[in-house]
């Protein structure tokens, strides 16, 4: 059980670049913590870090009050699973799950009864003779996981470990790691670049860019107000539409920004901190235009592709004034490319973006879907 | 504190062992060199000294080039080299494509038997090649002919080159040879214009495995083309320092003089050469 | 839809089997024939059955000889397995550690040896153990063991010794570069998930990756017996065909030599020389087969 602290964790190579820039970051007991991003965001980097396998440059690392900067990975208490698995190839699976524990001295009835244990959980109990070669890609990736739970580690890291499974099992498996979280009520940082995985996983998401945190917080937070344009963007699927405009006015209560082609949006944040004329960057999710009038602020547009999902489609669609948006649809509607259609959306979904790329605080970043319906 | 000298006196461990066996490989060679350009005195007062001015000497190389046509060994070795490893490779080349590409009934059986001459050496079967060495010889491939080496050495360095490019070849795309042949490319065009040209990354470590052995071979050469006018470089030093076993400085010189062209091909190539034996091995 | 014709698939074998064939299969399955006749003192040959292998096994005459020069080899063997692929592996391993600086420039240095020709090392290592020039004697003394110093290639006790560490020091970049090569194809990630489980450099040479070449020294094993087991340029060119001191040198390559050429007084014979190589077919065969069916389907390669 971990109480992890990052003070200022830094990352250079020979001295030269930061590969990451002065981490923040407290992980509590039992959290289960995303690190997501693009490859490159040093988010990687960050992981091996925090097992060992790559000093730590500057800034502390703490584990339950320990500073761990200087203690090699088997003194850490952790345990890793691997985006290969990196399975020993030529040991069977007890033989996998037993290395670690006879390296520390365990005596074999302990061995033995831990490995039951973590097969049992694992549903892999039938397997622990067979060698890793014998096994699917699944049965291979719970052998890895069972290695790590083994060990009873103080935190888990887990290193993009669904990235060589095929789609389907890597939902399946997605949700047995979520499960085995609850009950193992297991510390957990986990690194993917997906953000669905990010989504669904993590108590706490932490996008990473350029070598440094963008922003920390539970999925909701990031997606209700991601904090910065690049977050905006990263987080949600498809990505949030973002359109170029002037400040009119702005107050504490809203701001209203002049678009290309003159129309004026009327959004709901907090925008005492901007003046008229300042440049901005609105941004709206593809669900928050809706097609009907029920939303306060209004546009028009031509269709030019049509995406069916079977439960909504995804309509790219022209406005007006030249700029490219896409809204999610009615799934059921039908409707032909070029055809114009009338868009609205409430003015409390808008987020809006300083020319810094920072957000401001949206006023009432609720439930849409609510507004939408009693609109 | 304590990993860090952990750290550093297992790196000086490290390179003290890999450079005390540098060392080791080197010495031999380096002292040859030195001394081959040594006068008498030098080489026997101070064996391990370079030259100086005062010991400075050519007369081996001298001696050498003087007393046996040396050049004219070299001659002969690089022919037989030479078009020995370009027949290996073509005809391997062609039979690696018919046996990873064709199936045809035999097509395994006629692997087995080529591979078979990987792990059988050639040499055992020397007393009917000089049988038939003597029958070849109305043909002008007979005893003291290149012909017959080169033959020889054809059989020798096939299986093995067969089989490297094989497996070289099974990881060409299929697409590739598809598309060609859905273009309407013959089957004789498909092999020399496009799978030659991709194999040429092989070469490397098909010369390597073949050309060295066939440069350094002792056994045919003395065997099969023992006279003077067809001895290669390997057994005409052979048979220098036989005869002038007494002579340091010419001893000395011949030995630097067949060490010398590998080890200028060497520095112009080990690169690649490693990094084909590496590639080559990991199979 | 047939793709190829008959011609295309004869034009494209023929070359590489027909040379294969005349030059390679068929002297071997002659030599083998040859082994089953005798050669009278007018030259013909004629069939006698298994008396040559008698002879050769039996008759004290031949069967001394013989059974020395096997003796020899298999001692000569078994320095190169003892010494040779140690310190192949060895090197490999410091060589494949992380992060190790002019790690390209060793390997191609101790590689280099292996392309000169084995005469050329012979030549080179009698010069420098020659007491006549004295650099071996002159080098030991550096170290205080001048003393030590013997003409080691001149000593019955120490001369086979002597030439199989020669032709060692000549050939360890051969395991070397296969061990290395190995070495570095075992995944980065399983090396460090045995870090994280906390397992020593040590261990994990010994418990990860020495496993996991095993297949490897299997076939430098093989690759070395087959190859000792053929040797003759080494001893013949320091030695001679005599191979002494009192055939001390002696290995089956020099004695296939010698039966077949002739040496001094006795005449060289085709036929007892194709019993001899017979011999050393079955010899070469024998091992090739134990590697095949009993190591190698033991050591399963593991793929990554």
């Amino acid at each position: 059980m971990a109480q992890v602290s990052l003070n200022n964790l830094k990352k250079t190579y020979d001295g030269k670049q930061d590969v990451l820039a002065g981490i923040n970051l407290e992980i509590t007991d039992g959290e289960f913590v995303v690190l997501v991003g693009p490859s490159g965001c040093g988010k990687s980097t960050l992981l091996r870090m925090l097992s060992g396998l790559e000093e730590i440059s500057g800034g502390d690392l703490v584990i339950d009050g320990v500073r761990c900067n200087d203690l090699p990975p088997a003194k850490r208490g952790i345990a890793m699973v691997f985006q290969s698995y990196a399975l020993y190839p030529h040991m069977n699976v007890y033989k996998n799950m037993a290395f670690g524990l006879k390296i520390h001295g365990a005596k074999k009835d302990e061995i033995d009864r831990r490995i039951k244990h973590a097969a049992a959980i694992l549903k892999i109990d039938h397997l622990l003779h067979r060698l890793p070669r014998e096994l699917s890609g699944g049965q291979r990736q719970r052998v890895a996981i069972g290695r790590a739970i083994v060990r009873e580690p103080k935190l888990f890291l887990f290193d993009e470990p669904l990235s060589n499974l095929d789609a389907a099992l890597r939902v399946q498996t997605r949700l047995e790691i979520a499960k085995l979280h609850r009950d193992l009520q297991a510390t957990i940082v986990y690194v993917t670049h997906d953000q669905v995985e990010a989504m669904t996983l993590g108590d706490k998401i932490v996008v990473m860019h350029d070598g440094k945190i963008q922003q920390a917080g539970t999925p909701l937070a990031l997606y209700q107000q991601p904090s910065n344009l690049f977050v905006a963007t990263f987080i949600g699927s498809p990505k949030m539409n973002l359109l170029e405009g002037v400040v009119a006015e702005a107050s504490a209560t809203g701001v209203s920004v002049t678009l290309a082609g003159g129309q004026v949006l009327r959004t709901e944040v907090d925008g005492s901190k901007l003046a008229a004329g300042d440049r901005v960057t609105v941004g709206i999710r593809s669900e928050h235009l809706w097609e009907n009038n029920a939303g306060s602020e209004q546009f028009t547009g031509t269709v030019n592709l049509v995406e069916h999902l079977g439960e909504a489609n995804f309509l790219y669609v022209t406005l007006a004034n030249g700029q490219d948006v896409v809204v999610r649809g009615d799934g059921e509607r039908e409707v032909a490319i070029g055809d114009t259609i009338s868009l609205s959306a409430p003015a409390a979904s808008f987020h809006v973006f300083n020319h810094e790329g920072q957000a401001l605080q949206r006023l009432k970043p609720g439930n849409m879907v609510a507004a939408k319906r009693t609109a | 504190m304590n990993t860090k000298i952990g750290k550093l006196s297992s790196t000086a461990f490290t390179h003290l062992v890999l450079a005390g066996y540098t060392l080791l490989a080197m010495f031999p060679i380096v002292l040859i060199m030195i001394n081959s350009v040594k006068s008498r005195d030098g080489i026997f007062d101070n064996p391990l000294a370079f030259p100086t001015s005062e010991t400075f000497s050519l007369v081996g190389f001298h001696k050498v080039l003087a007393k046996s046509p040396f050049l004219h060994f070299f001659q002969n070795s690089l022919t037989v080299t030479i078009v020995s490893l370009v027949l290996i490779l073509l005809f391997a080349a062609m039979a690696a494509w018919a046996l990873s590409e064709y199936k045809f009934r035999g097509n395994r059986w006629l692997a087995v038997y080529l591979a078979f001459g990987i792990m059988v050496p050639i040499r055992l079967g020397t007393v009917s090649i000089l049988k038939l060495a003597v029958a070849l010889e109305p043909f002008h491939m007979g005893v003291n002919t290149l012909a017959i080496l080169i033959l020889v050495y054809v059989a020798q360095g096939l299986p093995l080159a067969v089989m490297i490019l094989s497996e070289f070849m099974q990881q060409i795309p299929k697409e590739l040879k598809e598309a060609a042949r859905c273009d309407g490319v013959g089957e004789f065009k498909i092999f020399f214009q496009i799978i030659l040209p991709l194999i040429r990354p092989a070469v490397a470590t098909v010369a390597v495995f073949t050309m060295v052995p066939i440069w350094n071979d002792l056994w045919f050469p003395l065997i099969l083309a023992p006279g003077e006018e067809t001895q290669t470089v390997t057994l005409g030093v052979q048979q220098f320092i036989g005869q002038y076993v007494t002579d340091w400085n010419a001893v000395l010189a011949s030995l630097s003089l067949a060490v010398l062209p590998v080890l200028i091909m060497y520095v112009f190539a080990s690169r690649q050469l490693i990094r084909g034996i590496t590639a080559g091995a990991v199979k | 839809m047939k793709r190829f014709s008959f011609w295309h698939v004869v034009v494209f074998l023929a070359p590489a089997v027909l040379i294969y064939t005349v030059f390679s299969a068929y002297p071997l399955l002659d030599t083998l024939r040859l082994g089953f006749y005798s050669t009278s003192d007018t030259g013909a040959q004629s069939w006698s059955g298994i008396a040559n292998y008698t002879k050769l096994l039996t008759d004290p005459q031949w069967s001394d000889a013989f059974w020395n020069a096997m003796r020899n080899n298999l001692k000569f063997f078994a320095i190169h397995l003892c010494i040779q692929n140690p310190i192949g592996l060895l090197l490999a391993a410091l060589l494949s550690l992380k992060g190790v600086k002019g790690a390209k420039a060793y390997q191609t240095v101790i590689f280099l040896p292996t392309l000169l020709s084995v005469v050329i090392i012979g030549f080179i290592w009698q010069l420098i153990l020659s007491p006549l020039w004295g650099v071996s004697e002159k080098l030991m003394g550096y170290v205080g063991l001048a003393d030590y110093f013997a003409p080691w290639l001149g000593q019955e006790s120490s001369a086979l010794i002597t030439l199989a560490l020669m032709s060692v020091w000549q050939f360890v970049g051969i395991p070397m570069m296969l061990i290395y090569a190995s070495l570095i194809a075992i995944p980065e990630e399983i090396i460090e998930a045995a870090v994280v489980e906390g397992a020593s450099p040590w261990r994990i040479f010994w418990q990860i990756r020495l496993p996991l070449i095993l297949p490897t020294l299997g076939l430098v094993t093989i690759l070395t017996f087959v190859g000792n087991f053929n040797a003759f340029d080494l001893i013949y060119s320091v030695k001679g065909a005599i191979a002494g001191p009192n055939y001390s040198t002696d290995i089956l390559g020099t004695f296939f030599y010698r039966t077949f050429f002739g040496y001094q007084s006795q005449i060289g014979s085709p036929t007892m020389g194709a019993t001899v190589a017979t011999t050393m077919f079955i010899i070469i065969l024998g091992g090739v087969a134990v590697y095949t069916y009993l190591i190698q389907r033991k050591l399963q390669r593991h793929a990554f």
